[in-house]
């Protein structure tokens, strides 16, 4: 029997075939060959029946996602990126700026921290679905304390969601929320892993509150806080759930339809499945970009 | 006085953090009404909306049926397939080790989102759209998975395994009585996290499931929502009765859930 560490033997393959085999074909089934088949599909004219390429295509659909045709059609697709971008920088900053407010706040020695830290992860179980139809309410003119916030604020419009002006950040405003467990956990992780002779040594220097937290957390929290701007990003721009929940349409004015919207509408109300395969994957591209930044960047912080 | 002042943040915190919960617990008490107030009267709190909820659309407990078949066999499944896979991935030495590495490793590149029109052509073409296994079997591996158990194999000593073979120890018993009872906090991981990530769905169960006895509690209380039966008070207490599992989980496993996402395997 071949033990670790002792060179690789051909016998040792195929026990982990073996092991390896569901996840193998699953993955192959279910995550490659999808990916292969949507790259295949983004050149033709789809079937909607039969769901076979009935036509070649070329670069059409990529042509027209990114407005490039002889007859400029309309830019609405590359518009709905524009959309996801925006709907990602009214989200992220807000997200990381609360989850570190929680997070300090959690570092306090006090008595029941632990039942507070708690509290401040409950919405990594909400799902985005549910939180969809409360925020919906919450946003909703039909609530007293609402319908007040809105005339204080000297907001005219009948309610949030529907007024092309503020639909898009009340939805980042709950997009905030609903990240914000998750958030919590990864940033007061990285608060608790600075060492604490540095706040030792801190304290003796005769740096404050304020001090300490600019010149010891802030700077050794950076990897935390660039490892949540990328992963926030990117969960933005998947973003759809709440879009379809609490606006369901392209929005007011357009100002909701995110590009993940966009996608489902054309594969799901229009059937072109063609189509929705290009924008698929020009969604993974834009994805993979952001991955890679994180991937990259990650190495940097462990070998350093 | 700087203690008074530190509990009444924590807990004006909490109450940030916590009122959309709150909030609809709120207006689920206050009876039927069309305008809303930020506060019950407590004098007549209507607890019976929670047993209303389940006349007024008879599929719901159907739905949080569904919802828990879905999420256990999901959860059940990753952590087997996960488990075997990560076992050679991280004891043994094979030819093609890298690329077996960079294969499951690249599944983490590939959002769900990017492939799930050729994955319901797939489903359709099977004719297992409003089914379980349609809901079930495309979620059964786990990148994510594979590389949380395989970082907790590694830890355990090698010594350990050449000891096991030694005495006589096959390898699928090794696997089964020593390596899986060792890493129990990251198969408690695993599990809590593939629950909660099942039981949240909506994408995938909005596009498989045509007919309402076949839904998913997220997307049956969404469309239990637009029904012209659904006031306010019924609303929420649907969607409490529907988020209640997972923040009694969330309760329960809160330690290896934060273990596990702050582990470092998540990121991706």
């Amino acid at each position: 029997m071949t033990s670790i560490g002792k060179p690789r033997s051909r016998k040792d393959l195929g026990v982990s075939l073996l092991y390896m085999a569901p996840a193998i074909i699953l993955f192959t089934l279910f995550t490659f060959l999808p990916f292969i088949r949507a790259t295949f599909l983004s050149f033709f004219i789809v079937d909607r029946n039969t769901f076979a390429p009935a036509k070649f295509f070329g670069l059409g659909y990529y042509a027209r996602i990114f407005n490039l045709g002889s007859t400029a059609l309309g830019d609405e697709y590359l518009r709905s990126i524009g959309t996801s971008f925006s709907f990602a920088l009214m989200t992220v900053p807000a997200s990381i700026v609360a989850a570190l407010a929680l997070a300090v706040l959690a570092c306090v020695k006090v008595k029941y921290i632990e039942t507070f830290r708690t509290i401040f992860t409950t919405s990594v179980a909400i799902s985005i679905a549910s939180a969809g139809v409360i925020w919906a309410l919450i946003f909703s003119p039909d609530v007293k304390v609402t319908a007040w916030i809105l005339e204080l604020l000297r907001i005219r419009s009948s309610s949030l969601l529907t007024d092309a002006s503020t639909a898009l950040p009340a939805l980042a405003f709950m997009t905030v929320w609903t990240g914000l467990g998750f958030n919590f956990i990864i940033m007061l992780a990285g608060i608790q892993a600075i060492p604490r002779e540095l706040y030792e040594s801190g304290r003796i220097d005769g740096a404050n509150g304020w001090k300490t937290f600019r010149h010891i957390t802030l700077p050794l929290l950076s990897p935390t806080l660039l490892f949540l701007t990328i992963i926030s990003t990117i969960s933005c721009f998947l973003a759809f759930t709440q879009f379809k929940v609490m606006i369901d349409s392209v929005g007011p004015n357009k100002s909701t339809e995110v590009f993940v919207y966009a996608i489902f509408n054309t594969f799901w109300m229009e059937n072109n499945y063609g189509f929705a395969s290009a924008m698929s994957i020009v969604l993974f591209a834009v994805l993979l970009v952001l991955s890679m930044l994180q991937f990259r960047f990650d190495k940097k912080v462990h070998y350093q | 006085m700087k203690k008074a002042m530190l509990y009444t943040l924590l807990v004006l915190a909490s109450v940030g953090v916590l009122f959309p919960i709150l909030f609809s617990l709120s207006i689920s008490l206050q009876g039927e009404t069309v305008s809303p107030r930020l506060l019950p009267d407590l004098k007549s709190l209507d607890w019976g909306v929670f047993v209303s909820v389940f006349r007024k659309e008879p599929n719901m407990g159907r739905w949080i049926l569904n919802s828990f078949v879905v999420s256990i066999a999901v959860m059940t499944g990753q952590l087997v397939v996960s488990a075997l896979a990560a076992y050679p991935l991280a004891t043994l030495n094979f030819p093609g080790k890298p690329f077996f590495f960079f294969f499951f490793l690249a599944t983490l590149l590939v959002p769900w989102e990017s492939t799930v029109i050729p994955n319901y052509l797939t489903i359709a073409t099977l004719h297992w759209k409003d089914s379980y296994q349609g809901l079930i079997v495309p979620f059964l591996a786990s990148g994510f998975g594979i590389f949380l158990l395989r970082q907790s194999f590694m830890t355990l000593p090698k010594e350990l395994y050449e000891a096991a073979v030694i005495e006589g120890c096959g390898r699928t018993r090794y696997l089964w009585s020593i390596l899986l009872p060792l890493s129990r906090p990251a198969l408690a991981t695993l599990a809590i996290y593939a629950f909660l990530n099942t039981w949240n769905q909506y994408y995938w169960p909005l596009l498989v499931v045509d007919n309402p006895v076949w839904r998913t509690t997220q997307v049956g209380i969404t469309a239990f929502r637009s029904t012209e039966i659904a006031s306010y008070n019924l609303q929420m207490a649907g969607t409490l009765v529907v988020m209640a599992p997972t923040i009694f989980l969330l309760f329960l496993g809160q330690k290896q859930l934060v273990s596990g996402l702050t582990s470092g395997a998540l990121k991706g």
